[in-house]
């Protein structure tokens, strides 16, 4: 069926749009990858790519990818991108489970101290995090976990926020007969959980799953008070740590950041649909 | 394979690749041997030391096996939060840590016997420092006349300017020795060439928002923002006169000024395009200006800062870093002769200078023939004499944990000063004194009102 022009005209205005919004979103990326490719000498002489009398008006030849090279070989990045895999992969999975079986307890389970527990869970989530950095701190030193991944996962394994995010998911949409359907039926607890819970709220375990990870992926100021061999530190941190006091290698910091972009966009390609069916589930109610 | 196939039907692939990339990496760091940190520690904020240092390090090490330190890079408010978070509460901190003034100074809150920092004045006395090291040096690092560590540089300030701009206009700098002088022989490159109805350049760098400078310049004419026992004197009269002329540098019709910090891609292409002819320039940002803008090599030159008064002081200072213990490290005597070597290093002040252009405050090591070598990026000029010749004269600072607070006000105060100029059309010092005294009354008041709050520096009335 052919569209009608008017609608053919809104279609391509809508477009146009778009093409002009994304285009903006774009221009702060390209910059920041034609400078990471970039010698030192063009950085301030030239708004992206080097112009010279090379193919579209660009000099090719003073293109370069030594800043890569230096990043891995001098600075050793990959330990970093390694450390930063590892701390954001692992809080995120282990607080998605951890907070999405809080939720699940609040919001399902009858026991005396519900109330209790998820007036404390809301009080939790306005307390601001910077406040607890000084008490975090000593708890870790006395906890002897101070200079240890352990000491960045730990404290990050139930917040509030997601304990309270997936209990007012399950409230409404796991219903209490098809927990007691599966009990009759011989279920254990941790199976209907598994079997049952999560894929229920499975768009949400995907968005959880992808701010907790991006939140970990970019925490910059715990793993700095947390850790102190430098060969813990993550990427977000090793990359600030390129700066200096007296210099700045620019194409050096825009490569270090280019590397630490470019694993969150691929999880984000691999997720969208998830992330945003997560974020939209329960915008409309029908 | 059951298994993975059950698990990639229930779970989503995002979650998948994300639980291989858990196991995966975990694997992977749980087999990497890391290396252990020594039992001594020292922390230092500053990337650009670490290669300098690292050697330095390494072989003390080697000489030293059962007393091996490790270095370590902090960011500099991660060093902060630690370093005072051990001081308020006990938690682990190194037994040396290179730091700047603003963590320095926040240190210095609390009453003289509880600061972390030991109390190195009769060491530096007993064993010959205070002459070794340029006075003035000690200034930040000096709280009600008790000294708390070792500086690391002096950070004297000349004038740079683009040399080509200012000799293609035929220009004699050395006609130059007031800032009445310099405004007056550069006057003539304020011209507006492209009709915009603005100068198409400027001759200085001050701004009423860069409290900095605002400082900087107000040290140099003699004035603090607080005297050697801490107390707040913003609005002394010296400060007064400073800021109401720097007021007419920066509004009206003899307007010089130009917003510029040196640390943005915008300043750097400022200085490139010549719309700022004369900044400020420290030592450190020598070496800053020629890695990150290489097109002002053979553009610019260096003069010592024009005088407030014919015969005064031609430099000022600005930034600087420390050498600390912290009293709560057990291994005082190792990490002092380990600093002690390391700041007193000839071949580290070499070093500094060849690769930030940095002096060191060591005066017996002003001799050497490096800093009379020719700076190509500064047109050939032996810069390091210059700087050398000004570091004895840097004024002194003091290191009140307020001042950070009191350079806000003074931007304040800045700020309401220039909008009263612009209100009122007065662009003379004499017409905006009253407003000026009135505006750093208000800063000083606050300042104090802020410090009377601290019952360690106050006695409670």
């Amino acid at each position: 069926m052919s569209q009608r022009p008017s609608a053919r005209i809104w279609l391509t205005l809508i477009y146009i749009f778009l093409i002009i919004f994304s285009v903006i979103t774009l221009i702060p990326f390209f910059w920041m990858f034609s400078a990471s490719l970039k010698e030192n000498t063009d950085f301030f002489s030239s708004l992206f790519l080097p112009t010279g009398d090379g193919f579209l008006g660009i000099a090719w030849d003073r293109l370069t990818l030594k800043h890569f090279y230096n990043l891995f070989t001098e600075i050793g990045i990959g330990q970093a991108v390694l450390n930063s895999i590892f701390l954001a992969s692992s809080t995120s999975v282990l607080a998605t489970i951890c907070s999405a079986m809080g939720g699940y307890a609040l919001s399902k389970y009858q026991f005396g101290a519900r109330t209790f527990i998820t007036t404390m869970v809301l009080s939790a989530l306005i307390i601001p995090g910077p406040l607890l950095l000084a008490p975090g701190y000593q708890l870790l030193y006395n906890l002897g976990l101070l200079n240890s991944y352990a000491g960045l996962i730990l404290p990050h394994l139930a917040p509030a926020f997601g304990v309270f995010l997936f209990r007012q998911a399950m409230l409404n949409a796991v219903p209490g007969e098809l927990l007691e359907s599966a009990r009759i039926d011989g279920a254990g607890e941790i199976r209907i959980f598994f079997t049952m819970v999560i894929p229920i709220v499975r768009p949400m375990i995907g968005a959880y799953l992808i701010i907790t990870f991006l939140a970990s992926w970019n925490n910059f100021i715990t793993p700095q008070i947390v850790l102190q061999s430098p060969e813990k530190l993550p990427l977000a941190v090793a990359i600030n740590n390129l700066k200096g006091v007296y210099a700045e290698d620019y194409g050096m910091l825009m490569a270090g950041t280019v590397i630490s972009v470019a694993p969150m966009l691929i999880l984000f390609l691999l997720m969208q649909k998830e992330f945003i069916s997560g974020l939209t589930s329960g915008a409309v109610k029908g | 394979m059951h298994f993975f196939r059950t698990l990639f039907e229930r779970i989503p692939p995002g979650l998948a690749v994300i639980l291989f990339l858990a196991i995966f990496s975990g694997s992977v760091l749980s087999f990497k041997k890391m290396t252990e940190l020594e039992d001594l520690e020292m922390w230092t904020f500053s990337r650009n030391h670490l290669p300098a240092y690292k050697p330095f390090i390494k072989k003390w090490n080697k000489e030293h096996p059962d007393q091996q330190f490790s270095l370590s890079l902090l960011n500099g408010r991660a060093l902060e939060r630690r370093l005072l978070s051990g001081f308020f509460s006990g938690t682990p901190v190194a037994d040396a840590v290179e730091t700047v003034m603003r963590t320095a100074h926040h240190s210095f809150a609390g009453p003289i016997d509880a600061i972390g920092f030991r109390d190195l004045t009769d060491r530096l006395k007993e064993e010959g420092l205070m002459d070794e090291i340029n006075g003035p040096s000690f200034g930040p690092w000096t709280n009600r006349g008790r000294i708390f560590g070792i500086p690391h540089d002096v950070h004297p300030v000349l004038l740079a300017y683009r040399s080509d701009i200012v000799e293609d206009a035929g220009i004699d700098v050395s006609q130059i020795e007031t800032w009445d002088d310099y405004f007056r022989i550069m006057k003539p490159l304020m011209k507006d060439n492209d009709g915009d109805g603005r100068p198409d350049r400027y001759l200085i760098n001050v701004w009423d928002t860069i409290g900095g400078y605002l400082l900087l310049l107000m040290e140099q004419a003699d004035g603090q923002l607080f005297d050697e026992e801490g107390n707040a004197t913003i609005d002394s009269p010296i400060n007064i006169k400073t800021m109401a002329t720097m007021i007419t540098w920066i509004a009206g019709p003899n307007r010089v000024g130009l917003e510029m910090k040196s640390n943005y891609a915008s300043d750097y292409q400022l200085m490139l395009d010549g719309t700022i002819v004369g900044f400020f320039m420290p030592d450190w940002l020598i070496g800053k200006l020629r890695q990150n803008v290489p097109g002002l090599a053979g553009k610019l030159k260096v003069m010592p800062l024009p005088a407030w008064t014919p015969g005064g002081r031609r430099t000022a200072v600005t930034g600087g870093s420390v050498l600390g213990f912290p009293k709560a490290s057990p291994n005082f005597e190792i990490a002092w002769k380990l600093g002690k070597q390391l700041y007193l290093s000839e071949e580290l002040a070499v070093n500094l200078f060849e690769t930030a252009s940095i002096i060191t405050p060591v005066k017996r090591f002003w001799d050497n023939p490096i800093f009379d070598q020719p700076e190509p990026f500064l047109s050939g000029q032996a810069v390091g004499r210059m700087l050398i010749e000004q570091a004895p004269d840097v004024p002194t600072r003091t290191s009140s944990p307020y001042l950070d607070l009191a350079t806000k006000h003074l931007v304040n105060a800045a700020g309401n000063i220039k909008q009263y100029a612009i209100r009122n059309n007065k662009f003379t010092v004499e017409e905006l004194l009253p407003e000026t005294k009135r505006q750093m009354q208000i800063a000083q008041k606050h300042v104090e009102t802020q410090m009377y709050r601290n019952v360690f520096l106050n006695k409670p009335q």
